[in-house]
């Protein structure tokens, strides 16, 4: 858990323009620069940065709480996610998918990057994405491949344990995979829990795509007033031994 | 981690602005990184790759590059910045020749990417597409401090720091180059591209001199 230490801080403010999601707040009558613990998302950028030239800003043990070490750890890309064993978010989305062939052709891998950019995330918000995903006939991707499904007792629901649902994270992605014949519905979903919840979320499509790299699928788009993709992640085809599925 | 897909700003700016990574898939290909790497690294730096590193260590902007190299093990994931499509033509060609086996994806503008793969005689296997940001948009920040911010996929610069630091260069403080590297030191991974960002500021600080 980060705090600033009362007795160092002089009230200068400097930290606060380090704080990636604004959760440093200055008290008047004090004179002293706190953390708010309800927003905070332990990203660390404050306390490796080294802001504070008095060193007041301290990380205190919470190696009792799952729940902060599975904030930290989400919002921290230093940190390698214990399950899934990678750094980030934890995901693996398109990085490997010519070797692992996790989303195969006539399907759509779906990540939506809940909090991103730069707003940040209360599980309650990523629960009804998730939820609004499996509705819609999204498998969700299981806890080896993803951090956030270690939170849900049956990833057939996308419900979170509810003593999560007041954590705030930086990011962290809902992920999982249709068939393409459902992309349109999963979009329609989507277009529909994002006027439900508090915060943004960045859609990434996963797909597999023809030697030009090109793909059918993303046809809905216009049909749904989506703008077609200008960007995007391309694996090229390089890891061995190569998917063909 | 989806970090370096959901980039925003002008498309020609996003057009000098190309991330190249190295991936190991955990149990099948994840041992014996080091010797690998180095290649990524030799055939990178000979093209000058403007920025790279390693999220263990961090950029090569902040560390030197035989610090790097010296710290990389079997959990490395290697990634960085080119600024020309020639860059990545090259780099497909010459990754592609020495037979790695590990993961290669490139992320950019669709336009040039996909066309310096058929130049590179590269075969997409698969593409994450970026669609965009949806939901409560009206609270994210102004359009320029995201151009830069959204350079770091992690979200470890702080949109206040971005502010100042564009301040302290319309002050004449400090250089749109000096801004640009103190924040690509606050991106661990290496894949902030700190020329786009220089120019982003230059950019700014223009169009405020101009308004005056």
């Amino acid at each position: 858990m980060t705090v600033i230490n009362k007795d160092q801080c002089i009230g200068c403010k400097i930290c606060q323009k380090y704080c990636t999601v604004d959760a440093i707040h200055y008290n008047a009558e004090e004179k002293k620069c706190y953390v708010d613990q309800n927003e905070c998302v332990e990203c660390y950028v404050c306390v490796r940065q080294q802001v504070c030239p008095y060193g007041a800003i301290k990380v205190t043990n919470f190696k009792d709480d799952f729940y902060k070490q599975f904030q930290h750890v989400l919002s921290d890309p230093v940190e390698n996610h214990g399950v899934t064993g990678v750094t980030g978010r934890g995901t693996e989305e398109v990085k490997t998918n010519d070797v692992t062939g996790r989303v195969i052709k006539g399907e759509i891998g779906i990540a939506v990057d809940m909090g991103r950019p730069g707003m940040g995330v209360y599980l309650r918000d990523a629960e009804k994405v998730a939820v609004a995903c499996v509705n819609a006939g999204v498998e969700l991707e299981p806890a080896e491949n993803s951090p956030l499904a270690a939170l849900m007792p049956d990833i057939k629901t996308g419900k979170l344990e509810p003593e999560s649902l007041d954590y705030r994270l930086l990011s962290v992605i809902v992920e999982g995979t249709c068939r393409e014949e459902e992309l349109k519905t999963v979009l329609e979903a989507l277009k529909k829990v994002s006027q439900e919840i508090d915060t943004v979320f960045s859609l990434g499509l996963i797909a597999r795509v023809d030697e030009d790299g090109e793909t059918k699928a993303l046809n809905c788009l216009e049909d749904l007033d989506i703008p077609y993709p200008h960007r995007g992640k391309v694996n090229v085809g390089l890891g061995k031994p190569l998917s063909l599925k | 981690m989806t970090h370096s897909l959901h980039r925003s700003g002008p498309i020609e700016s996003q057009k000098k602005d190309f991330n190249w990574f190295m991936y190991q898939t955990k149990g099948v290909n994840d041992t014996n990184i080091k010797p690998k790497a180095l290649e990524f690294i030799a055939v990178a730096e000979a093209l000058g790759s403007e920025n790279w590193g390693d999220v263990k260590s961090g950029p090569k902007t902040k560390y030197p590059v035989e610090y790097i190299k010296d710290h990389v093990t079997d959990k490395s994931r290697l990634r960085g910045v080119f600024t020309k499509r020639e860059q990545i033509v090259d780099f497909m060609k010459q990754i592609k020749a020495k037979e790695l086996g590990l993961s290669v994806v490139i992320t950019g503008v669709l336009s040039e990417v996909l066309p310096a793969c058929k130049e590179a005689d590269i075969t997409p296997h698969s593409i994450n597409y970026s669609l965009g940001v949806w939901g409560k948009t009206e609270n994210l920040p102004d359009d320029t401090t995201l151009s830069i911010t959204t350079m770091c996929g992690h979200h470890m610069i702080p949109p206040k720091f971005v502010e100042h630091e564009i301040e302290q260069v319309k002050k004449g403080k400090k250089t749109e180059e000096e801004a640009a590297i103190e924040m690509c030191n606050f991106c661990y991974c290496g894949i902030f591209n700190q020329v786009r960002a220089a120019d982003i500021i230059k950019d700014v600080v223009k169009k405020d001199k101009e308004e005056k």
